[in-house]
């Protein structure tokens, strides 16, 4: 099974585990269990059309996965999906 | 509430002093217990935005997850992130609120003149269309 880590805030809705064991052959499929698993977490995650938030980045193991397949990209049980916020700011 | 222990809080200050008159940026690392988080490492992270510094900043995301590897390894918790705002005051600014995260605490440190003046904490949500301001203790 691949691990998805959850960032601290979000732990609240996954019985407040640091990390997540689910199967999937690609790393949208891993996402869909999981939210499917913790309805809760969903609405953090999509927006109202079912897309990823514009802050939501994920990583499967080091590698932005909009680099790779995006949610297609295949899904080995050795690996490890971050969800990683985009952040930046100014005056 | 966040409060800011003394440590954490003097690598906040110096990071933003020393980028000064750019803006600083960071992670903060600590514990929460009910409504209370406690900032224990303050970690200062390079400013990633490629035009003029003074105005703007950018995290980069691999370094949001090494922040957050190095917490997971102390077995404490990413609960914040920092940023500075260069002869300005503490506020939370469009540009910051268009560019936010609700999953985490925004410090902002008002820098003037290289010195550290004031500091506000604020809570964005997830449309990122409000920022309420939270508790700080430091």
């Amino acid at each position: 099974m691949a691990k998805i880590l959850i960032p601290t805030p979000l732990r609240q809705y996954v019985d407040k585990k640091d990390s997540v064991d689910v199967t999937g052959a690609t790393v949208g499929e891993a996402l869909n269990a999981l939210t499917t698993a913790h309805p809760d977490l969903k609405k953090n995650l999509y927006n109202d059309e079912g897309k990823l938030r514009s802050f939501v980045n994920i990583y499967l193991n080091d590698e932005d996965i909009r680099y790779m397949k995006k949610e297609s990209t295949p899904l080995a049980d050795s690996d490890t999906i971050s969800i990683v916020p985009s952040i930046a700011g100014g005056l | 509430m966040i409060q800011i222990e003394p440590e954490a809080w003097q690598v906040m200050v110096s990071h933003a002093k020393s980028t000064y008159p750019n803006e600083c940026c960071g992670a903060m690392i600590g514990t929460v217990d009910g409504d209370v988080k406690t900032v224990k490492i303050g970690l200062a992270i390079e400013n990633a935005f490629t035009g003029v510094q003074h105005e703007r900043y950018e995290l980069r995301p691999e370094d949001l997850m090494k922040a957050d590897k190095e917490a997971r390894a102390r077995g404490m918790d990413l609960i914040g992130i920092f940023h500075s705002h260069p002869d300005c005051d503490a506020y939370f600014s469009e540009t910051d609120l268009k560019n936010s995260c609700p999953w985490y605490s925004f410090v902002v440190l008002s820098i003037y003149k290289g010195e550290f003046h004031h500091a506000n904490s604020f809570l964005p949500n997830a449309e990122q269309t409000e920022a309420p301001k939270e508790e700080l203790k430091y």
